[in-house]
């Protein structure tokens, strides 16, 4: 789980790593409070989960009351439907730095990444120029040591009382990782001002989610998903992605849904949805189907090959969740597995035509997707 | 002969006594495996399919032999039983466990370098020599997927590896072991470190590898190859080729960071070190025929 920039330096502030001066405001009523204790001029930072906010216009410098309202007011009806705005002073910026902390899974460390070209997109820097970036592995049992610390700080070239304060951020940024079970923590850019100070300008903290249970402080809410079916899906635990195509993949298997979306690239189809209802969620057909009729697909495709979910108790779940739901688009099936033999008997005595080839029904699919047009 | 497991493997279960682990068990006694006893804290002097339970593990191996253990323990358990069974001195483990936390992982595989031991999974089926023995909730009795023959399988995936190994097996060849490494970011194992067992092992003529995007594994194989660690022929197949980029889609470990890990980088290191990539499952068997791998 992705957290917000507000979510991630109210965390960083917390565990000692200086911010901006900053106010977090819902509407534009809430503006001109923030303005006073925030001063001006200062940058308006639209809360979104998504990347590049800076290229879509997403954040704006503002330098008097009413540039404020004007930029605030286009940002709360921008169609990238922001919630929140984070209202920061503008700081006078010396230098940019990058910092991060993730995993490093062939070596089993964590991996603290730095350079001092700052601001940037860092995956870009890495491909141009890798030479600017420190790579410094760090033994998780003992964590990052005052000493490795030093030396990545020392090796930026700062002035020393820089150098000290960045060896106090390198050292909380990794407190936070191990704190947050954390797949990244990543501040981009690290300030460092004409006062001569060091300060996180963005922040970013991606929390691992199979430690949801015991990292219970963010919880995504209704307005962090796009659609009504993310939600849905996401409240039932059925992994899901909603994208614009026509066909509605109602897949099990992690692996063998991300196949069945190539196989329908590959065969000029389009993908309206990706759900998988395979492992632990094999009897939740009739949630699954909901799911996806709520999704404007022309078709949808279930294709499986269970290795603990038994293909009868599937063929089962999805005749059931016909008879119920009446789905008013074609439905291909391919089900494989333990007992399948079962499985075919049980979908052709509702009145389907199971398949069992992944291509052919991948084709079938794209052919049905294309004649509803 | 196989690798990582055959009939005479010794196999402990953790957690045997738990509905997972009992129902498990049954199936790999089936199989022919030769489990000799379980471990449930608090279930000791209990049997499951006639094997005696243990407290600990520390206990099991004072009555047993043992040579591996196989893990039917929840995902915020498994660091500890991995280290119960490391502790003891196992040095082959798997565990099947799907969730289990990213920093927990990387204390596992980092335990089962120092003790010079592998640590198979999680969110994987297991590994498995078809019509042998297995460690894992493999439905081995479906014929036309769990067949015995030359070819070694290596993947990220369960139900993929099932539409994969069918395409062989279609074909008329057979699998001499699957090893899933599991579709978590951190595996406990990895492709290349698999590698070295399939070349020594005389039986397995050619590797398939079941990949994805994400991650560096099919990277590291392609490297393998290079150093001529491995030196029979290897197919991959590689899920995601069209998956949006940025988009965490499939499984946990595969979302493509940093200019690595794309489908697209992969296939040109396994290309350049002279392994061949299927762009269908069908393609697979396909391959293996054109390679000349003899059935």
């Amino acid at each position: 789980m992705k957290l917000y920039e507000f979510q991630a330096k109210e965390v960083f502030n917390e565990a000692g790593i200086p911010i901006p001066k900053s106010r977090l405001i819902q509407s534009i009523d809430e503006l001109s409070i923030a303005l006073e204790t925030v001063g001006l001029p200062c940058v308006l930072k639209s809360q979104v989960l998504s990347g590049g906010r800076g290229k879509r216009g997403l954040i704006q410098v503002v330098k008097t009351k009413e540039e404020a309202h004007q930029e605030a007011k286009k940002l709360f009806t921008h169609e990238a439907n922001i919630k929140s705005l984070l209202v920061e002073e503008a700081i006078d910026i010396d230098q940019e730095v990058y910092i991060s902390i993730t995993v490093e899974p062939e070596a089993a460390k964590a991996l603290l990444i730095a350079s001092s070209e700052g601001g940037i997109d860092i995956e870009t820097l890495a491909v141009e120029q890798p030479e600017k970036i420190v790579k410094y592995p760090i033994d998780i049992r003992d964590g990052l040591q005052n000493f490795q610390a030093t030396e990545v700080a020392y090796g930026f070239n700062f002035k020393p009382d820089i150098t000290k304060q960045m060896i106090k951020i390198l050292l909380k940024l990794y407190t936070v990782f191990k704190q947050y079970d954390a797949e990244l923590v990543e501040i981009n850019p690290l300030f460092i001002t004409k006062q001569g100070l060091v300060v996180a300008g963005d922040g970013k903290i991606m929390i691992d989610d199979n430690s949801a249970f015991r990292q219970t402080r963010y919880a995504q809410d209704l307005s962090d998903y796009r659609t009504e079916a993310e939600y849905e899906a996401n409240r039932a635990g059925i992994p899901f992605i909603q994208f614009d195509g026509d066909i509605g993949l109602m897949c099990a298997g992690a692996g063998l849904t991300t196949t069945v979306y190539d196989l329908i690239n590959y065969e000029g189809g389009t993908v309206a949805n990706y759900l998988e209802f395979g492992g632990p969620n094999y009897k939740k057909a009739l949630e699954a189907m909901e799911i996806c009729l709520k999704v404007p697909s022309k078709v949808i495709l279930i294709v499986t090959f269970g290795t603990i979910a038994r293909a009868d108790v599937m063929a089962e779940g999805i005749v059931d969740a016909i008879k119920r739901l009446k789905p008013d688009r074609p439905i291909v099936t391919c089900i494989r597995g333990t007992n399948e033999a079962r499985a075919v008997e049980i979908l052709k005595s509702a009145g389907l035509e199971p398949l069992f080839d992944t291509e052919e029904a991948v084709r079938k699919a794209v052919a049905l997707s294309k004649e509803a047009k | 002969m196989s690798i990582f497991i055959d009939k005479s493997t010794k196999v402990l279960v953790q957690g045997i006594t738990g509905k997972e682990g009992a129902f498990w068990t049954k199936h790999m006694i089936d199989l022919g495996t030769d489990v000799v006893c379980g471990v449930t804290p608090g279930k000791a002097g209990q049997h499951v399919e006639d094997r005696p339970v243990y407290n600990t593990v520390k206990e099991a191996i004072i009555h047993h032999e043992v040579d591996a253990s196989m893990l039917f323990v929840p995902p915020r358990l498994t660091k500890d039983a991995v280290f119960e069974a490391l502790a003891s001195g196992i040095k082959k483990i798997v565990t099947i466990a799907d969730g289990i936390p990213l920093h927990d992982m990387i204390r596992i595989r980092q335990a089962a370098k120092d003790y010079k031991a592998l640590v198979v999974g999680g969110n994987t089926s297991g590994v498995i020599s078809p019509e042998e023995a297995m460690m894992g909730s493999f439905p081995h009795w479906i014929e036309r997927v769990y067949k015995k023959g030359n070819i070694g399988v290596m993947t990220r995936s369960g139900s993929l590896t099932n539409e994969v190994t069918a395409m062989i097996v279609e074909k008329g060849y057979g699998v001499s072991t699957l090893i899933g490494v599991g579709g978590d970011p951190v595996p406990g194992t990895r492709f290349a470190e698999m590698l070295p067992y399939y070349e020594a092992d005389e039986e397995t003529k050619a590797v398939v590898i079941i990949g994805e995007l994400g991650g560096t594994m099919e990277e590291e194989v392609a490297e393998a190859i290079n150093k001529g660690v491995f030196t029979k022929p290897l197919v991959a197949f590689l899920g995601g080729r069209t998956a949006p980029k940025g988009q965490k889609m499939g499984h946990a470990g595969a979302i493509i960071t940093g200019g690595k890990g794309s489908v697209e980088d992969k296939i040109t290191a396994l290309t350049k070190a002279g392994a061949l990539v299927a762009k269908r499952p069908r393609a697979v068997g396909e391959l293996l025929e054109e390679l000349n791998v003899p059935k």
